[in-house]
């Protein structure tokens, strides 16, 4: 189950509105390969693992991308609760507080809202770490894009903190996979599936 | 409880499966304050974004 | 930075520092160095939060006083930024 402490894992102190890159930055709260699809999809995938160390993994990871997705909803309300009407109108922001306001609503950059979809939790081991550092790639470079895109150190330093994570997060997934090859038949990696399969060949 | 410590086998790496290289304990930053502000501990770990499109 | 800053911030770091050799003991459950390390600083993030709580405000339920009123529901919200200055 979860605690909650109240303070972000990395700060954010936003001075300067900005509803263009607020409207970009919301892809990483609830777009295709943001946050929220982060943490459903390892605390989803999590219950099927056959291996504790692994579900451990996917739940310390899935819990750590909460706190991210909290910092991006962060970013995104910070730069858009001192937005003026004129501010709102002129930069096609209007579209988003018509329906929202200034509510923090999860959906991509480009209007797609969030569903489950864009995850999947497979239930196989080695297909699901396989989604899952693909996953932490998709994030990484979604960053980079947002990174060329910013000229604000206020809103660079947590978006460059939070890109480095997803690097970590993939070693960490890289190094799970490993730990599952080991654990199985090196002739045929692929012969049963340990989270299902009762046993390899039943003949 | 079975021991899964891991033991990196060099030689034994079968086709048709993904391998990212065992990290080992190795530096750590001397200032945890900037390992924090990089977003990792691990100076190995630590790989920035300099692109630019300059188009 | 003032003092209630400067003791979020090395609660931050601390904690940090803790996640990033929690994710790493995950896949390498036996490393003393890595063990060692957590435990050290999980001593130290102990001591910073009982400090802050008292002094500031509870940064988790547990740590909320019910002294004088629920301290907790008075705390400052993460995302509202900046150092905001509380008085309890």
């Amino acid at each position: 189950m979860w605690s909650y402490e109240k303070r972000l894992q990395f700060p954010v102190n936003i001075k300067e509105p900005n509803a263009k890159l607020a409207q970009i930055i919301i892809s990483q709260y609830g777009g295709p390969d943001g946050e929220m699809g982060a943490s459903m999809r390892y605390l989803s995938q999590r219950y099927a693992m056959p291996y504790r160390d692994v579900a451990g993994l996917l739940t310390d990871i899935g819990t750590e991308e909460l706190a991210h997705l909290e910092m991006v909803a962060t970013i995104i309300h910070q730069l858009t609760r001192n937005l003026s009407m004129e501010e709102i109108e002129k930069s096609g922001f209007d579209k988003y507080y018509v329906d929202h306001t200034l509510g923090i609503w999860p959906q991509a950059a480009g209007g797609v809202p969030f569903n489950a979809c864009e995850f999947q939790s497979k239930g196989d081991i080695i297909t699901d770490l396989s989604e899952d550092m693909a996953a932490e790639q998709k994030a990484r470079s979604t960053y980079d894009n947002i990174l060329r895109m910013i000229k604000d150190p206020d809103v660079c330093e947590p978006i460059k903190f939070l890109r480095e994570r997803e690097i970590v997060h993939y070693q960490r997934f890289g190094e799970a996979l490993r730990l599952t090859a080991d654990r199985l038949n090196e002739k045929n990696f692929y012969a049963f599936n340990p989270g299902f399969d009762r046993c390899e060949d039943c003949n | 409880m079975q021991d899964f410590t891991y033991v990196e086998k060099k030689e034994e790496r079968p086709l048709a499966m993904a391998y990212v290289k065992w990290q080992k304990f190795d530096k750590v930053y001397d200032e945890l304050e900037k390992a924090f502000r990089i977003g990792t501990i691990f100076p190995e770990l630590n790989k920035p974004f300099t692109g630019r499109r300059c188009v | 930075m003032n003092g209630q800053e400067q003791l979020l911030n090395n609660i931050n770091i601390v904690d940090f520092t803790m996640v990033d050799l929690a994710l790493f003991l995950d896949t390498h459950p036996k490393d003393r160095r890595a063990l060692d390390y957590y435990a050290h600083y999980s001593q130290i993030k102990r001591q910073l939060c009982r400090e802050f709580s008292k002094k500031y405000y509870p940064l988790t339920m547990a740590e909320a006083d019910c002294e004088k009123s629920w301290s907790w529901g008075e705390a400052p919200l993460p995302w509202e930024g900046g150092c905001v200055h509380v008085e309890l």
